[in-house]
């Protein structure tokens, strides 16, 4: 019983972590159509951001995440103005393999300019877990959990009472009809792409203390977040949640009650069924 | 004109173990052919049928392993267990085909991914098959005789004349459905499924019938890695960077064309080693920027731009 | 059109070919000096470096310079064989070194044989590279099924030590796998029953599942494999986190040995087994002052990798040395590999002498260094220090077990 409560509380943590890091590629995906390769490569900036308002400027590495998703945001703008803006007009692929490349590029600069070595956050007050009823949950994970509801929240709020966030919503569902309402589809997409940069920069702040970081994390990132925006339903921010913390779940009692070794069958497994049965995704909000 | 062109090429290709004596170069030809292979064979499916895979690596690893185990398992030379290993790279496509061509676009790129991965983590667990993480390795090729003549397995010439030989068949049947019926098929469902499906077109049966003969090319490639590097191991063989190389490939060279491919790995292999050479450290950092500078400035490839700009004029 | 322009001179700027001096000796290592392993290929970068400069300060391989030439192959295997190929054909240099993982060395051995150059592998560790009878191919360092032994030896030795039960948690890679087998074979023959058999794929970011698997079975012994030093970080942390308490934790690969593992865990690390391929023998002076030189030049102490490296190119010079080299570079491949054939050497890294013989899992051995057994260290680590504790001719301090710190 009380294994099957601790790989519930891990998973669900572990999912929260995930579901910030799909909710950024879902956001993206929804009002441009674009998988974003380098998502992955988005959040390692967001690590290595908060590791060094950490060792350079000795902030909390949580508290940087104000500093941090804002800087993030004007940066995914600049990318979207700059260079896909161009690119998308070529298509679906065209887009893809051009992330692809700007994958490559992010990590590899980021490995020149900080070399190879792996770094983790030492958080003087989060050395040894919690354990109320004797289930362990470390701090720095149940801290981000916490931050990770406040930011959903806000941007739940964003995206239904903002006059922007309806814009968001317009161009996800119609981009046609969105543009004839007077929607401004290019600048929209500009914003969109700057708040999945932002979300992925945020979710990168909160994973940081509870991982460890190096310039190529991204790649082992960016094949979860596929699986878990699919789980959900691409394009759909409550797919992606709900998605994030399905794989949590899922891992974390493959690897309990199953092995360690077919823990990520499992989720692709899943990840295919949800795909041939509801393309939609399990919550059936999601564009197929 | 353009037939004696193209067996003007042929010779060439053929008679390049002679020309150059430099070993590393023959390597470097040799990795030319193989990614005009893999990415011809890609964009069999993905240049034609408009269907892009992110999981072709799935057929290449299960063609160099088949080619691995029915050598050091079964006995049986290498060079027949590329054959099969083709065969079975083909089977194996085909419920992977029934499954994921109910899916289309996007979705479709991120079940063959998703397969990619299923078959990587089966053969890396499947120890008494594969020998799981070890991987297998072929320390030296059995003898063979040509026209009475021992191969040399230690010159690059048998490994050229193999890989050469499947990029001439490759591109071959790729061209050959360019001038087919079938072909024609693939366009239509690319350009727009239900109108195909509307004309009597059986899209699924098509496009797994595509599938099949660039599963069956990419696994017999599969096989000569299997048998020219003599080493795999699962996490080498069944990469999704191979699955994504091989789309670059096509892409770089120009979806649906024939010689795409082929310009497409002399690019980038040759640029690759030199990047390699040249900025050290730097080199994927230039990798990552001319994958992307290519595909916004010249977004039908090197050999599409060139057909255009030769279209323009004539 | 500026970009095909930008191209071009690009290209240009590429193939002018960089000049080589003609006179020096060279010897050829393929290490990861991007991707994912580059901080590893710096560690050998650093150490050839050092040895190089040495060796040619004391006059060279009898008056000639020894030059090291690495190349990137981005820890990929095609890519290792192609730069074992190029360093083989293009830069043609007489010896191979380094490789870094076994993958790569396996592809880079595999060429070796085929081109007639000796390789002689410092650090890679899977048993198939001298398991297979490549005659070109030498290794100083023990192979992966022999990294137990000193475990085994500890458990063996130390009385009430033999552990009830043992978990044991390694990565689904050549080098953990090998391990995790050599260890089990010992324990099962010893009748210690293993309650847990787990395998994870190599770059987890989360271990709690796992771990909270391996609390439910209890074990006393906690056995963790990895190749990957994040891997080892998380294995560690995790297992404390979810509150596995056993006598020991013993870790086995490069990542429980490395300063990172007790920089990032700071006092997690406490008390933490590692038993690995040593790093020479910290009581022995020669090998103490290589330590202190290498603090000297390069502010970090020395440990496996380091050693290992800096002891490849004294090895390769002392067969350099006792070659008669004519200049035609085949001929001279062969004299080398005559050479290493009849190496008697002691390095940093210890005694060395390569020969046939049997490994623990039956593999047949061909020119692996006889005294690799004797090359097996268990190590603890005490407040941000990897200090041996067995074999007792090797230990630096005394050991601590069972581990007060995992108490409840």
């Amino acid at each position: 019983m009380e294994t099957l409560i601790q790989s519930l509380v891990s998973g669900v943590l572990t999912g929260s972590l995930y579901a910030m890091i799909g909710v950024g590629l879902t956001v993206v995906f929804g009002v441009m159509r674009i998988i974003n390769m380098a998502h992955g490569d988005l959040v390692m900036l967001g690590m290595y951001g908060a590791f060094w308002a950490h060792v350079g400027a000795r902030v909390d590495p949580f508290l940087s995440i104000v500093v941090w998703m804002p800087l993030m945001f004007l940066f995914g703008m600049a990318i979207h103005r700059f260079l896909l803006r161009k690119v998308v007009l070529g298509g679906e692929l065209n887009t893809l393999l051009y992330t692809a490349g700007l994958s490559l590029f992010i990590a590899n600069l980021a490995l020149f300019v900080w070399t190879g070595d792996y770094r983790t956050i030492k958080l003087s007050y989060a050395v040894m877990p919690l354990r109320p009823f004797d289930i362990a949950v470390p701090i720095p994970l149940a801290i981000s959990f916490g931050l990770a509801i406040v930011i959903t929240v806000a941007l739940y709020w964003l995206l239904a009472r903002t006059d922007m966030g309806r814009a968001i919503r317009a161009t996800s569902q119609d981009a046609e009809a969105a543009a004839l309402m007077g929607v401004n589809v290019e600048r929209t997409a500009t914003i969109t792409f700057g708040l999945g940069t932002a979300l992925a920069g945020g979710a990168g702040v909160l994973l940081a203390p509870s991982l460890y970081l190096y310039p190529t994390v991204g790649e082992i990132l960016v094949a979860k977040c596929f699986v878990i925006v699919v789980l959900g339903g691409l394009g759909s921010v409550p797919g992606a949640i709900a998605g994030g913390i399905l794989l949590g779940i899922i891992e974390s009692l493959g690897a309990v009650y199953v092995s360690v070794a077919y823990k990520d069958l499992i989720g692709f497994v899943i990840f295919l069924l949800v795909l041939l049965l509801r393309p939609a995704g399990l919550f059936g909000v999601g564009k197929s | 004109m353009t037939r004696g062109l193209v067996a003007l090429a042929i010779v060439a290709l053929f008679a390049v173990p002679w020309l150059v004596t430099n070993t590393f170069f023959m390597h470097l030809a040799i990795m030319v052919l193989m990614w005009t292979a893999l990415g011809a064979a890609w964009n069999l499916l993905g240049g034609f049928a408009g269907q892009v895979s992110f999981g072709h690596a799935a057929f290449l690893g299960v063609g160099a392993y088949a080619t691995m185990i029915f050598h050091l398992k079964l006995g049986l030379a290498p060079w027949y267990g590329l054959v099969l290993g083709g065969v079975i790279g083909a089977l194996v496509s085909l419920p992977i085909g029934f499954i994921c061509f109910r899916l289309r676009g996007p979705y479709f790129s991120l079940a063959t991914l998703a397969v990619a991965e299923i078959i990587r983590i089966i053969a890396i667990n499947w120890e008494t098959l594969t020998d799981g993480p070890v991987g297998m390795l072929i320390t030296t090729l059995p003898e063979l005789r040509v026209l009475g003549q021992p191969v040399d397995w230690e010159s690059k010439t048998p490994f050229y004349v193999m890989i050469a030989t499947i990029v001439v068949a490759v591109i071959g049947a790729t061209w050959a459905i360019t001038r087919l019926r079938f072909g024609a098929y693939l366009l239509a469902i690319r350009e727009d499924p239900d109108s195909a499906e509307a004309v009597g077109i059986d899209t699924v049966r098509t496009n797994v019938t595509a599938l099949a003969l660039s599963a069956f090319f990419t696994a017999l490639t599969g096989g000569f890695y299997a048998i020219y590097f003599r080493y795999i191991d699962p996490d080498a063989v069944f990469s999704i960077a191979l699955s994504v190389e091989m789309v670059f490939i096509a892409v770089v060279g120009g979806l649906a064309t024939a010689a795409g491919p082929l310009i497409g790995a002399v690019f980038l292999v040759t640029l690759a080693e030199v990047f390699r050479e040249r900025f050290q450290v730097w080199h994927l950092i230039f990798y990552g920027l001319f994958m992307m500078l290519t595909i916004r400035y010249l977004p039908e490839g090197i050999w599409g731009r060139i057909g255009l700009l030769l279209g323009r004029r004539g | 059109m500026r970009l095909p322009l930008a191209l071009g001179v690009l290209a240009a700027l590429a193939v002018a070919a960089p000049a080589i001096a003609q006179d020096t000796l060279k010897i050829g290592a393929p290490q990861p000096m991007t991707g994912p392993d580059a901080p590893f290929g710096d560690k050998f970068k650093k150490a050839y470096g050092l040895a190089a400069e040495e060796i040619n300060a004391a006059g060279g391989i009898n008056g000639r310079k020894l030059e090291v030439i690495i190349d990137d192959h981005q820890a990929k295997n095609p890519l290792a064989a192609t730069v074992a190929e190029k360093l083989i054909t293009q830069q043609k240099v007489l010896v191979l070194t380094g490789g870094r993982a076994s993958g790569q060395a396996v592809e880079i051995a595999s060429v070796a044989q085929r081109l007639k150059t000796p390789y002689m592998v410092d650090h890679p560790s899977a048993d198939i590279i001298t398991a297979k009878g490549f005659e070109w191919v030498f290794r100083n360092n023990p192979t992966g099924s022999i990294y137990p032994m000193a475990f085994n030896n500890f458990i063996s030795e130390v009385p009430g030590a033999m552990p009830k039960s043992t978990a044991v948690v390694y990565d689904n890679t050549v080098f953990g796998k090998t391990i995790a087998n050599s260890a089990m074979t010992f324990l099962k023959s010893r009748n210690v029953p293993i309650v847990a058999d787990e395998a994870y794929p190599v770059n987890s970011l989360d271990f709690k599942p796992v771990m909270t698997k391996v609390k439910a079975t209890n074990p006393d012994y906690l056995l963790l494999i990895a190749v990957a030093t994040t891997d080892a970080i998380l294995l560690t942390r995790h297992a404390k986190e979810i509150g596995v308490t056993p006598r020991a934790i013993v870790g086995f690969g490069g990542g429980f040995g490395v300063e990172d593992f007790a920089k990032e865990l700071s006092q997690l690390a406490d008390n933490v087994y590692s038993s690995a391929a040593w790093s020479g023998n910290p009581n022995d002076a020669a090998t103490q002052a290589f330590y202190n030189k290498f603090h000297a030049k390069y502010g970090i102490y020395p440990k496996e990798h380091e050693v290992e490296g800096y002891a490849a190119i004294y090895i390769i010079a002392d067969a350099l040395k006792r070659a008669t080299l004519t200049g035609k570079i085949e001929e001279d491949r062969e004299a080398v590999r005559q050479a290493l054939l009849k190496t008697e050497l002691t390095t940093v890294f210890g005694k060395l002498k390569f020969g046939n013989w049997a490994g623990p899992l039956g593999d047949q051995y061909t020119n692996q260094n006889i005294y690799s057994p004797e090359h097996s260290v268990l190590a603890q680590w005490r407040g941000g220090k990897l200090l041996n504790v067995w074999p007792k001719a090797n230990a630096e301090v005394a050991y601590v077990f069972p581990d007060p710190t995992l108490k409840r």
